[in-house]
C-alpha cells in the first residue's frame, strides 16, 4: 500500500505556526521511506496524521489512495502497525500478552485467539528476538527490550504498512542493525515502511527515499543521495556538516563538524 | 433492685459537700454570717473556689441550665448554649454550642462562673477559661447520681443549698414513689432504639437503663458491652420485647418487633434533668399503655 | 495461578461465605433451624431472621462487593493509575453529602427510600460535576483532568459535610458517621432486586469492554493504533463504573478497600488481561464483602462492627501478603 500527503496542514490549538505547513509526500508501496528533521520539525505530527490521530486543517493524507479520515478505525488498525516513541506502562503484563494485543484489530469482540493468531504472535516474537523474554513482565525490561517488544506487537498485526517513530533510539548496535535488516526484509515481502528517525547515516543506508522536514515544511525529498547533501543538511540543522562516502560500501557518511 | 441506687449516693454527696462548707462555720448561736468562701469538688474531681455565691453564671450544659431554674436562681444566668430552649431564656444570649462555645462571647459576658461538661470531650474550653482566670465547674449529665451531684454542686455555688437539698429530696421521693407503683406490676421487657442502619440501642449502665429499671422494666439489651451499640436487625427481631421505646416512631420499623408495643417518648429520656420525675412519670404511663398504671 | 483455578477458588469462596452468612449471625441459630426455614418451616422469628435479614444481606453483599471491585478495576485501567478506586471521582463525597443532608434535616426514616435516594442523587451530582469539569475545554476527555477534578470535588463535598456536622446535634453526627462507615444491615429483597437489575447488566457491559480496556491501560494513543474506539469506550465505561459505584454507596454506605485491593490482588494472581481481571474481580469482590459482612456480624456479637472497618483490617494485610509473594517471585 502506498502513502501520500498533498499540501498537508496540521495546526495544534493555541500554537503560532502550523506543525505541518503544506507537506507533500509520496511513499511508494513496498519501500522504506525515512522522515528526518530537527526537533520540532513536525515528524511525529506527520506520523499522527497518517494514523488518523490528529485533525487535518488543510490538504489531505491518503492511505492506498483513500483519505485516512474515511478509513474506519478497525480497518485502519488491520493494515497499519504503529510504534510510537515511548509508552508508560502502569501495570504488570507479560511480553507475550503485550505482543498478543497486536492481534486485537483482527479479533471480534468475543473471539479468542486461534492458530493463525498464535502463529503471527510467534513469528513477531522471533523476528524481534524477544523469545526468551516471552514470560517476563514488561515493566521489568530495559528500554531497549521494551522497544523490541513494541515492534513485535506491531508486526503481530501482520500489517501492510509499518509506521515507526524512532524505533531504534534505545537499541544497541546489534539490535538496531537487526531491526533495520528486519525492516528491509519486510519491505521485500511487500510491506511499506514509514520510518521517522534522527539517524542520518543509517537512514541514508537503509531508506529507499527520504523526506527532510524543517519547521513544518519540506526542505528536501528524494533518494538519500539527493537529500543527504552538505548544503541542505547544514541549512536545516543549523550546524556545519560534512558529507562523504565510505570507500568500501559507498554508503554516505555524515559528520557534524566543530561549531 | 427496684430502689434507685442513686438515693444513698445522693445523700452521701450532700453530706460530703456540706461538710466541706462546715469547716467555715462559727460556733456562735447568732445567725450564721456568710461563709468566707465557697469550696466544692466538681464532677471532674477538681476543686472549685468562689469568694461569694455566683452572681453571673454561664451554663454550657442544658440540664444544668434547667437545674439553675429549678433552684430558683435562673435569673443569675447571663449566658447559655444554642441547645437551651425555653421562653424564660429569651433574653439570655447564647455562646454557641456546649462542647465548642465561643470563648470571646463568654469572656465578654464577664461571668464569675461557667458550668461546663465534665469528661474528655472538650479539653480546650477548661484550659482557655483557666487562661483568662474564669472559674468553671464541671457537671456530668449522664446518670441520676450525676444529677444529684450537680444539683448539690450548683446549690452550693449559688448559695442555694437549701433549695438544692429540697430538690434532691423531691426527686428522690418522686422516683421512689414511681418505683413503688411499679413493684406490683409485672416486669416488662423493654428496649430503647435510637434509629440508624444498623439500629442503635441503649445498653446497660445508661440513664435509660436506670429509669427503665425503676419503672419495672428490664432492658433486653443489658447484655451489651457498651453504653450504646449498633446491633443487626435480626438481633432485635430475635429478642423477646414487650415495649420498644423510640424518640420518633417514624424512625422505627415496627416489623422488627411485631409483638411489641411501640412507644414514642420524644426526647424525654435523653438526659437526666431536674424534671426527671415528670419525664419518668410520662414514660411510666406510656409504658403501661392506655390501660393506665 | 491459572485463571480457571482462581475462578473456581473464588466461586467456592463465594458459596462458602454465602452459606456461612446465612447459617451464622448475631442471633444463635442451629444448622437445623436454618435448614428448617429453608425447607419452608421454622417459627416466625427464625423465618424473619433467615429470609428477611440474612439472605438479602448476603446477596446484597455479593452485588455491592462485586460491583465495587469491578468499578475499581475499570477506573484503574481508564485512569492508568494503580491507586484509582471507585470513589476517586468524588462519588463517595457526593453520596455522603446527600445522606448527611437528609439526616440533618430529619427526613430519614427506616424502611423508606429517602436516604438511599438522596445518597444516589448526591453521587450523581458528583459525577456530573466532575465530568463537566473534565470536558470543559471542549476537547476529548483528558483522564488526568478527570482525576484532579474528582479530587477537588471530593474535597469540596467533604467541607460541606463537615460544615453540616458542625452545626448538628450529637445524635445526627453519630448517625452520619455510622452511615458513612457503611453497613449491609438495611438490605431488603426490594433493595437487592433493584441493585441486581441495575448492577448485573452494567457489569456485563463492562466485562464485554475488556479488550479495549486492555489497550486503554497501556495508553490512549496505542489504543488508537490498535483500533479501539478510545473516546467511546472511555465515556461508556466511566459512566457505567461510576453508576455502579453510586448504586453501591447509596444502598450500603461508603465501604472502602474493596474497589482498591481486590483488583490488585487478582492482578497479582492472574495478570492484567481484563478479560480475566474484570470477571474475577467481580467474583473476588463479592466473596470478600460477603465474608467481611459475616465477620462484622459475629466478631463482637451481639454488636455489629461497621463493615468498612473489617474491609480495612482484612484487606490491607491480605494485600501486603500477596505483594510480598509477587515481589519474591519477580
Amino acid at each position: 500500500m502506498r502513502l501520500d500527503t498533498r499540501d498537508l496542514v496540521v495546526r495544534y490549538p493555541g500554537q503560532q505556526r502550523p506543525a505541518l505547513d503544506g507537506v507533500t509526500m509520496h511513499v511508494p508501496a513496498g519501500t522504506i521511506y525515512a522522515v528526518l528533521g530537527p526537533n520540532g520539525s513536525g515528524k511525529s505530527t506527520l506520523m499522527r496524521a497518517m494514523l488518523g490521530i490528529v485533525n487535518i486543517q488543510g490538504g489531505e493524507a491518503l492511505l492506498d489512495g483513500k483519505a485516512i479520515g474515511s478509513w474506519d478505525r478497525r480497518g485502519l488498525a488491520q493494515v497499519v502497525g504503529a510504534v510510537s516513541q515511548s509508552e508508560t506502562i502502569s501495570f504488570p503484563m507479560t511480553v507475550r500478552e503485550m505482543v498478543a494485543m497486536g492481534r486485537y484489530p483482527h479479533l471480534g469482540p468475543l473471539e479468542g485467539e486461534d492458530d493463525e493468531d498464535r502463529a503471527a504472535i510467534r513469528n513477531a516474537v522471533a523476528q524481534c528476538d524477544v523469545t526468551d523474554l516471552e514470560t517476563r513482565d514488561v515493566t521489568t525490561l530495559s528500554a531497549g527490550e521494551r522497544q523490541r517488544v513494541r515492534i513485535a506487537r506491531a508486526l503481530a498485526q501482520e500489517p501492510k504498512v509499518l509506521v515507526l517513530d524512532e524505533p531504534t533510539s534505545s537499541l544497541d548496535i546489534k539490535h538496531e542493525m537487526a531491526i533495520l535488516e528486519l525492516l528491509k526484509r519486510s519491505v521485500e515481502s511487500g510491506i511499506t515502511v514509514l520510518l521517522i528517525t534522527h539517524g542520518l547515516n543509517l537512514a541514508s543506508r537503509f531508506a529507499d527515499r527520504m523526506l527532510l522536514l524543517s519547521e513544518g515544511r519540506v526542505a528536501a525529498e528524494g533518494s538519500p543521495a539527493e537529500v543527504v547533501t552538505v548544503d541542505v543538511l547544514t541549512e536545516v540543522y543549523g550546524w556545519p556538516i560534512s558529507v562523504d562516502h565510505d570507500e568500501a560500501t559507498g554508503w554516505p557518511r555524515v559528520t557534524p563538524l566543530r561549531g | 433492685m427496684r430502689r434507685t441506687p442513686a438515693e444513698p449516693i445522693g445523700r452521701f454527696a450532700l453530706l460530703f459537700v456540706l461538710s466541706l462548707g462546715a469547716c467555715q462555720d462559727t460556733a456562735s448561736g447568732e445567725p450564721e454570717p456568710l461563709p468566707e468562701g465557697i469550696r466544692a469538688i466538681d464532677a471532674s474531681g477538681a476543686q472549685v473556689a468562689l469568694g461569694e455565691p455566683a452572681q453571673r453564671i454561664i451554663s454550657l450544659v442544658p440540664s444544668a441550665t434547667q437545674t439553675l431554674q429549678a433552684l430558683g436562681v435562673g435569673d443569675l444566668l447571663v449566658g447559655r448554649t444554642d441547645y437551651d430552649t425555653g421562653a424564660w431564656l429569651a433574653d439570655v444570649p447564647s455562646v454557641g454550642g456546649g462542647l465548642d462555645p465561643n470563648l470571646e462571647e463568654i469572656i465578654a459576658l464577664r461571668p464569675d462562673l461557667v458550668i461546663r461538661f465534665g469528661g474528655n470531650q472538650d479539653p480546650r474550653t477548661p484550659a482557655r477559661l483557666d487562661e483568662f482566670g474564669i472559674t468553671h465547674a464541671a457537671v456530668r449529665p449522664d446518670r441520676i447520681a450525676d444529677l444529684y451531684a450537680s444539683v448539690i454542686l450548683l446549690g452550693r455555688l449559688t448559695g442555694a443549698d437549701q433549695a438544692a437539698d429540697s430538690l434532691v429530696t423531691a426527686i428522690e421521693e418522686g422516683l421512689a414513689e414511681l418505683s413503688r407503683n411499679a413493684e406490683s406490676l409485672p416486669r416488662l421487657r423493654a428496649a430503647y432504639v435510637l434509629g440508624g442502619t444498623p439500629p442503635w440501642v441503649a445498653g446497660p449502665n445508661t440513664y435509660i437503663d436506670e429509669i427503665l429499671d425503676l419503672l419495672g422494666a428490664d432492658n433486653v439489651f443489658s447484655d451489651l458491652g457498651a453504653l450504646y451499640t449498633s446491633v443487626s436487625r435480626e438481633e432485635i427481631r430475635a429478642r423477646d420485647i414487650d415495649v420498644v421505646l423510640v424518640s420518633d416512631a417514624s424512625q422505627f420499623d415496627g416489623t422488627l418487633a411485631p409483638d411489641a408495643r411501640v412507644v414514642e417518648i420524644g426526647s424525654a429520656l435523653e438526659v437526666p434533668g431536674p424534671d426527671v420525675v415528670r419525664s419518668a412519670r410520662d414514660v411510666a404511663e406510656l409504658l403501661r399503655g392506655p390501660s393506665g398504671r | 495461578m491459572s485463571r480457571s483455578k482462581l475462578a473456581i477458588t473464588l466461586i467456592a469462596a463465594l458459596l462458602l461465605a454465602s452459606l456461612l452468612g446465612v447459617r451464622f449471625g448475631s442471633v444463635p441459630l442451629t444448622t437445623g433451624d436454618v435448614l428448617g426455614v429453608l425447607a419452608g418451616g421454622g417459627d416466625d422469628v427464625q423465618r424473619d431472621i433467615v429470609m428477611r435479614f440474612r439472605l438479602p444481606r448476603v446477596l446484597l453483599g455479593m452485588l455491592v462487593g462485586g460491583g465495587l471491585a469491578l468499578a475499581g478495576a475499570t477506573f484503574q485501567a481508564l485512569l492508568r493509575n494503580p491507586l484509582a478506586e471507585p470513589y476517586i471521582l468524588g462519588i463517595s463525597g457526593g453520596a455522603s453529602l446527600g445522606a448527611v443532608s437528609v439526616l440533618a434535616l430529619g427526613l430519614a426514616a427506616w424502611g423508606s427510600w429517602t436516604l438511599p435516594l438522596a445518597a444516589f442523587a448526591g453521587a450523581l451530582l458528583a459525577i456530573v460535576l466532575v465530568f463537566r469539569l473534565a470536558t470543559a475545554t471542549g476537547q476529548a476527555m483528558d483522564v488526568r483532568v478527570l482525576l484532579l477534578s474528582g479530587v477537588v470535588i471530593a474535597a469540596f463535598f467533604s467541607a460541606c459535610i463537615a460544615f453540616i456536622l458542625a452545626v448538628s446535634p450529637a445524635r445526627t453526627v453519630r448517625s452520619a458517621v455510622m452511615w458513612m462507615m457503611g453497613s449491609l444491615d438495611g438490605a431488603t429483597w426490594g433493595s437487592v432486586t433493584l441493585t441486581a437489575v441495575y448492577t448485573l447488566p452494567a457489569a456485563a457491559v463492562l466485562i464485554a469492554l475488556a479488550r479495549p480496556l486492555n489497550l486503554m491501560a497501556i495508553g490512549e494513543e496505542t489504543a488508537y493504533y490498535l483500533g479501539a474506539d478510545v473516546e467511546g469506550v472511555k465515556r461508556v465505561s466511566l459512566v457505567i463504573a461510576a453508576l455502579i459505584t453510586a448504586a453501591g454507596v447509596a444502598v450500603a454506605g461508603v465501604i472502602g478497600f474493596v474497589g482498591l485491593v481486590v483488583p490488585h490482588a487478582v492482578r497479582l494472581l492472574v495478570g492484567s488481561d481484563h478479560r480475566a481481571l474484570l470477571p474475577l474481580s467481580f467474583l473476588g469482590g463479592a466473596a470478600f464483602l460477603t465474608s467481611a459482612d459475616l465477620v462484622a456480624r459475629v466478631a463482637m456479637d451481639p454488636a455489629e462492627v461497621p463493615i468498612g472497618v473489617i474491609t480495612a483490617f482484612v484487606g490491607v494485610p491480605f494485600f501486603l501478603l500477596l505483594l510480598r509473594r509477587s515481589m519474591s517471585r519477580a
